[in-house]
């Protein structure tokens, strides 16, 4: 309850902060408006071309590119600029006021900076996943949405708690600022199923920076390509994902001796 | 005139260097769409065969010599010097007797493409070693014809996007400028699959822009794709989007700078 309350207060903050730019924000909407169209269209040319791309029809890659955008966002709209908070308070010494704060400083660091804006993001990527299931049809059961659901959130938490562990580096290597960059380099291999890269690149962003298993993996359990057990394995992977996360945390924050001793 | 471009050179060059690692990761984020198309349409060619007439090999040919293509002809001036002019250190090169973007704004781009080539080079070596592309239709004499074609589309491409650089004398809002900027480029150019593969309507209006001489044209020409009657035109082409762009440069910049009122000034 608490948790909430203090996350509320933070978008009310953040949303006066973006108020004092609203052209700035209607200028990023639309640009936001003219990638999506891109994207409809340079899914428009690939299909034009064939009627699969790697087995997965366009309606399946519609809700991939939906599933991206939510990937996206929660890159944009919380660890970019959260993270250019974090990098700053740990080279100037404010971190001491967040850690001195009766709050989870993990909570404090990864929320307290939202891209307001970005929030209509959401919006359109579910427009985008349900238009997707819809034109992809009869492939789908109440049970393999289930499951793709379910791998969507464990693929959103996979991705936070690696954010999480890059960003504890800091704490090791006060010069790491390039902490999130190899996130973001790897992000665009979103876009597509895995399953069409070769196989050092699927091993990349499968295992190395798992983009693939907050993407695709969800996809293939809505195709109900996924076996039930390996649909538990990546639950499990994000339930130890999130705890090993928490803890290199809480092993940094101890290491944390502030900018000027 | 050598001895200040000797001089500006060490200069650039030094502080390129010192961010070394940014570089890398700046590599390795723009080597990753082109990666990411070429596994995506040789999929699709080794599914049907060939995709309008191009085959696996085509597209891995194609997207290798995309990625020095891009490299030569690119540039990232609108992120060293949009912000000199919004925060005011323009001021201080704009005294000196030589035209900053020009001169500086140059050669600051030339070592950073240096050094990104440096780069590149070891990791284009282990991708040819990974796709094997088949290089048969290439000629010494397309490739030595090619360099020069790439050094034009580089000052092309410099010239329109220091341009745009420029509007940042009236407008704070240069970046989602550029942005919609590059978005053309992605559209026009090549860069995202042969032009050729693209709706009609977009390779139509591809042929009267400056774009697809960025990408596209340089590609074709190495690959030996072009009859000497298309390699003349695309010269003709360079060279008349060569005077375009330089004359928007020249009226842009030119009142840009009367506009033009330091912070604190």
């Amino acid at each position: 309850m608490h948790t909430l309350k203090l996350l509320s207060s933070f978008l009310k903050v953040n949303i006066q902060m973006s108020l004092a730019y609203r052209a700035d924000t209607v200028v990023n909407i639309l640009l936001n408006l003219m990638w999506l169209g891109w994207e409809l269209l340079s899914l428009n040319i690939i299909f034009s071309n064939t009627s699969t791309l790697g087995g997965w029809g366009l309606g399946e890659l519609i809700a991939l590119l939906g599933v991206f955008r939510l990937v996206n966002t929660l890159m944009i709209a919380l660890i970019w600029p959260n993270t250019e908070k974090f990098n700053q308070s740990i080279r100037d010494g404010s971190m001491d006021y967040t850690i001195l704060q009766p709050v989870n400083s993990m909570f404090l660091v990864t929320f307290s900076r939202i891209t307001v804006w970005r929030i209509w993001d959401l919006v359109l990527a579910v427009i985008l996943i349900v238009v997707g299931i819809n034109m992809a049809g009869d492939i789908i059961t109440p049970f393999s949405l289930l499951a793709f659901i379910l791998l969507t959130v464990t693929g959103m938490i996979i991705i936070y708690s690696l954010w999480i562990i890059l960003i504890a580096m800091t704490f090791w290597f006060t010069k790491f600022d390039n902490n999130v960059t190899i996130l973001q380099a790897l992000l665009d291999s979103g876009r597509y199923p895995a399953t069409v890269y070769p196989a050092w690149l699927r091993i990349i962003v499968t295992f190395i920076i798992p983009i693939a298993v907050a993407t695709t993996i969800p996809l293939q359990a809505l195709r109900g390509d996924l076996a039930s057990g390996q649909i538990l394995l990546f639950i499990a992977i994000s339930v130890v994902g999130f705890w090993t996360a928490t803890n290199i945390w809480k092993m940094g924050l101890k290491r944390y001796s502030g900018a000027s001793s | 005139m050598f001895l200040i471009i000797k001089r500006l050179w060490q200069v650039n060059w030094a502080e390129q260097w010192q961010y070394r690692a940014n570089l890398l990761m700046y590599l390795l984020y723009w080597l990753v769409s082109p990666i990411i198309y070429l596994a995506v349409w040789t999929s699709i060619a080794n599914q049907k065969g060939s995709v309008n007439g191009f085959t696996a090999n085509d597209f891995i040919a194609y997207y290798m010599v995309l990625l020095i293509c891009d490299q030569v002809t690119s540039n990232i001036v609108i992120h060293t010097f949009g912000y000199k002019i919004q925060d005011g250190t323009l001021s201080g090169e704009l005294v000196r007797p030589i035209h900053p973007m020009l001169t500086n704004g140059l050669v600051n781009n030339i070592a950073f493409k240096a050094l990104t080539m440096m780069g590149l080079t070891p990791i284009w070596i282990i991708l040819y070693f990974l796709y094997k592309p088949d290089f048969s239709g290439m000629s010494l004499s397309n490739m030595l014809l090619a360099v020069p074609a790439m050094i034009l589309a580089f000052f092309i491409g410099y010239l329109l996007s220091a341009s745009i650089t420029s509007l940042a004398f009236w407008t704070t809002r240069v970046y989602s400028i550029h942005e919609f900027y590059f978005a053309l480029i992605l559209l026009f150019s090549g860069q995202f699959v042969p032009l050729t593969l693209m709706p009609k309507v977009v390779q139509d209006i591809a042929q009267y822009l400056p774009f697809q001489l960025l990408i596209y044209y340089p590609i074709q020409l190495i690959l030996g794709k072009l009859s000497a009657q298309q390699i003349a035109q695309g010269y003709v082409m360079s060279l008349i989007w060569l005077g375009i762009s330089g004359l928007l440069f020249y009226l842009v910049w030119r009142n840009g700078v009367k506009r033009y009122s330091a912070v604190g000034a």
